[in-house]
């Protein structure tokens, strides 16, 4: 019985172990493909800057303030492993953006806008004045704002709106970047969880065989 | 006969800047610029060139940016020389190179200002050569009759805003379609001047006003598929004075995808073979690569005639690339892609 442990224990061992190399294996290759892509993306972005002009491709042409159009999800799966899933936020339609600016309320002057109120009706009987009173303390503002609608906006457009076809080679790269980065995570997780499995097989190997070793010589004896 | 009385206004500054081509950049200096690992060699391998201390007389890390805002710097102490010499109607032509720049500047002010970036952190990025004075202002214009009327107007930048003026907001959209108006009613003001001048002033100037208005034409009808701009809403954007007006661009203006751009040009033999499938061997040269080749091609023609204006522009033209070509080289060094360092465009073999 302690010899089926024993052989079916080795037998795991070496599954886990080839499973070990072969996620090392595929790290490799996914870090090796993320490096190239990386290069790639910013020598299209130098080469985007050879035909616009170096200064049309820089620092200056995003705002300080943006919104992130991919976040990361991580969650613990049961095994202890990690899943790190990547999930694009649809661009908002610029009619929505401008309906949620409307249900913040902005306190203070406002560099540009046009203030619209609402007009008290002059033939008003005296006991809705209470009501006209409130309302006309919370006139409707219909702000042209042009920051909301540019907080979620496709990074080539920063650019320009005619920008050159290596600058959109540069953007596919590094959004290829990006899902890689996501699934290397996971597998650095799913190698580290690897190593831990295959560590305490290797111990345990030792006292099985001990064990095993010691009822034979019974049996023996 | 101007060959008579050129010198007499022009002559000083035509030689000026005559001895200024001479100091070009050669096919062995970029040979030599090349072989260098870092930008440390570069800045050495520069320092026997005309340029000399240019670099070593920064304090500031040397950085890719760095280098391309000290050659800027280079060319802008060149040009003011020349147009602070400049007696009419040569001040005029220079004027016109010019304006160019400004056109880039107030459109970077613009989308500068749409990102809430500080003016004062946009202003010193601008071009020195389109630098005028009402430069501060420009961020705050929201639409472009206001930007026109409050503050453009007393500018060089004025009549050029015939039909760029509308009231529809500033946005990356609008200020893309404003430079390009800007830049047509330039293109075909400098093309016009540039026939009045005649002799060979226009024999050299007017081919290549006309190349690069259809450059942008084909440039612009490339980089516009994918986008929210239509054939119609681009076909006011090409400048009329090239050799595609008018059948060319209303073809252009029709085109869909890039096979259809390939087709217009093939009409033109200039211009089929910068469209025509590259060899295998020169690499994945971009388009715009192409048109900077033959641009390169048609400025150095200038040189071979004298007493006329085209020389001015075409050393202008031809120092840009140069600063391109050393930018690029650092570049490659920099990201450490020397297999594309060759990609730079050689001026006078």
């Amino acid at each position: 019985m302690v010899v089926l442990e024993l052989e079916e224990s080795s037998l795991l061992l070496d599954e886990k172990l080839l499973r070990f190399m072969d996620q090392l294996e595929l790290l490799e290759e996914k870090r090796a493909a993320l490096n190239s892509l990386i290069e790639q993306g910013w020598f299209s972005m130098s080469k985007a800057r050879y035909s616009m002009g170096n200064k049309r491709v820089s620092a200056l042409q995003y705002a300080s303030e943006i919104e992130p159009l991919v976040c990361v999800h991580a969650r613990t799966l049961d095994n202890g492993e990690v899943d790190f899933c990547i999930e694009r936020s649809k661009q908002k339609a610029r009619d929505e953006a401008g309906k949620e600016a409307r249900s913040i309320e902005d306190i203070g002057p406002q560099e540009e806008g046009v203030r619209r109120r609402n007009k008290p009706k002059n033939n008003v009987p005296e006991k809705k004045e209470g009501e006209e009173a409130s309302s006309e303390k919370a006139p409707e503002v219909t702000p042209i704002r042009k920051s909301d609608q540019n907080l979620q906006q496709d990074p080539l457009k920063w650019f320009g709106i005619l920008v050159p076809q290596t600058l959109k080679q540069a953007q596919s790269s590094f959004t290829q970047v990006i899902e890689l980065s996501a699934e290397i995570a996971t597998l650095q997780t799913a190698i580290l969880n690897s190593r831990q499995e295959l560590k305490q097989c290797r111990k345990d190997k030792p006292i099985l065989q001990e064990v095993s070793a010691t009822r034979l010589e019974k049996l023996t004896d | 006969m101007a060959e008579l009385s050129f010198n007499k206004d022009h002559g000083y500054l035509e030689g000026l800047v005559r001895g200024m081509k001479a100091g070009i950049l050669t096919d062995t200096d970029y040979h030599n610029l090349a072989q260098c690992d870092t930008l440390d060699d570069m800045k050495l391998h520069l320092q026997s060139t005309d340029y000399g201390k240019m670099l070593s007389s920064s304090e500031e890390d040397l950085t890719v940016s760095l280098v391309d805002s000290k050659l800027r710097e280079n060319l802008v102490t060149e040009f003011s020389c020349l147009r602070s010499n400049a007696l009419p109607p040569l001040s005029t032509f220079l004027d016109y190179i010019t304006y160019s720049y400004m056109i880039d500047n107030v459109v970077m002010l613009i989308t500068g200002a749409l990102k809430q970036r500080d003016v004062a952190e946009v202003l010193p990025r601008c071009h020195p050569l389109g630098a005028f004075d009402q430069m501060a202002a420009v961020g705050i214009a929201r639409t472009p009759t206001e930007l026109y009327s409050a503050i453009l107007v007393d500018t060089p930048l004025a009549p050029f805003f015939q039909e760029a003026v509308s009231d529809t907001n500033l946005d990356e959209m609008e200020a893309e379609i404003l430079r390009s108006k800007l830049f047509k009613a330039y293109l075909e003001s400098f093309h016009s001047f540039c026939k009045s001048l005649g002799g060979a002033t226009r024999d050299t100037m007017c081919p290549v006003l006309e190349f690069e208005a259809d450059r942008r034409a084909f440039i612009i009808t490339v980089n516009s598929f994918g986008t929210d701009l239509s054939g119609a809403d681009r076909s006011v954007l090409y400048p009329s004075c090239g050799k595609l007006y008018p059948e060319g661009l209303q073809l252009l203006a029709r085109a869909e995808d890039h096979e259809q751009v390939k087709a217009v040009a093939d009409c033109y033999s200039g211009y089929k073979i910068i469209f025509d499938d590259p060899e295998p061997e020169s690499g994945c040269k971009t388009l715009e690569d192409r048109f900077f080749e033959q641009e390169v091609k048609l400025n150095t023609l200038a040189f071979l005639q004298q007493f006329h204006f085209g020389v001015f522009y075409s050393y202008i033209k031809l120092k840009e690339q140069e600063s391109r070509n050393i930018v690029w080289i650092a570049e490659c060094v920099t990201q450490r892609q020397k297999s594309k360092i060759h990609n730079y465009i050689p001026i006078f073999k």
